[in-house]
């Protein structure tokens, strides 16, 4: 791979870092429950886009198997955190 | 050579619509907005995060194309669970939009509230 490459995935690599950061500080500050559940929400599809860079830069598909199992679990997770909010209790 | 430099350009939009989706999340006024924000980093970051790893190791296609298809069904239906249960949770719109579905739409725990210990609401099996 060319260094104009290398230096574009760290690049993103470290933004998404940054915006990470960001996405934890509104899950622990948020204004309400639904906005601390978009910042949790927010957080696993910034690793996944992380998982996909590291997949990019080691030259490995692991990654992205991590990644499928990231996904489908975070999106049961939000699904029943939401309903719980709502209702006091998972039906 | 060309391939490496879509890659570079894909990679960069895919960051600008994290950073743009983020953005958003911090300045939009109220829940709903800020899901139109967040719903962009899932759907267009990721995936075209994605077609750039398709495009410099071609041996992952396979599941990159599978994750593509997850995500784009999985972002969609969580953001719509969020925005349901905001409403059903009461939390008020901004800067004097139009609530269409005032007095249409009550959700189902304001529904249970309402009918509870009526017969109506054991008739409809909202109660065991």
């Amino acid at each position: 791979m060319s260094t104009l490459l290398i230096g574009t995935l760290y690049f993103s690599l470290a933004v998404h870092t940054l915006l990470i950061g960001y996405a934890v500080w509104r899950m622990w500050r948020g204004e309400n429950r639904i906005d601390r559940l978009m910042g949790f929400d927010l957080i696993g599809t910034l690793i996944l886009g992380v998982l996909v860079l590291i997949a990019m830069i080691e030259e490995t598909s692991i990654f992205i198997d991590v990644g499928l199992g990231l996904t489908a679990l975070g999106f049961v997770g939000v699904v029943a955190l939401a309903r719980y909010a709502v209702a006091g209790e998972v039906e | 050579m060309i391939v490496e430099l879509l890659a570079v350009i894909t990679i960069m939009v895919a960051t600008m619509f994290s950073v743009i989706g983020v953005v958003g999340f911090r300045r939009l006024p109220d829940v709903y907005t800020r899901l139109h924000a967040t719903g962009k980093v899932g759907v267009l970051g990721v995936v075209m995060l994605l077609i750039a790893a398709v495009l410099v190791t071609p041996l992952v296609w396979s599941k990159a194309l599978v994750l593509i298809l997850l995500l784009l069904v999985v972002g969609p239906v969580t953001a719509h669970v969020l925005a349901l249960a905001a409403y059903e949770l009461g939390i008020e719109m901004k800067e004097g939009q139009q609530d269409d579905l005032q007095g249409v739409f009550t959700g189902i725990t304001a529904e249970k509230i309402r009918l509870q210990d009526t017969s109506e609401g054991v008739k409809r099996g909202l109660f065991e």
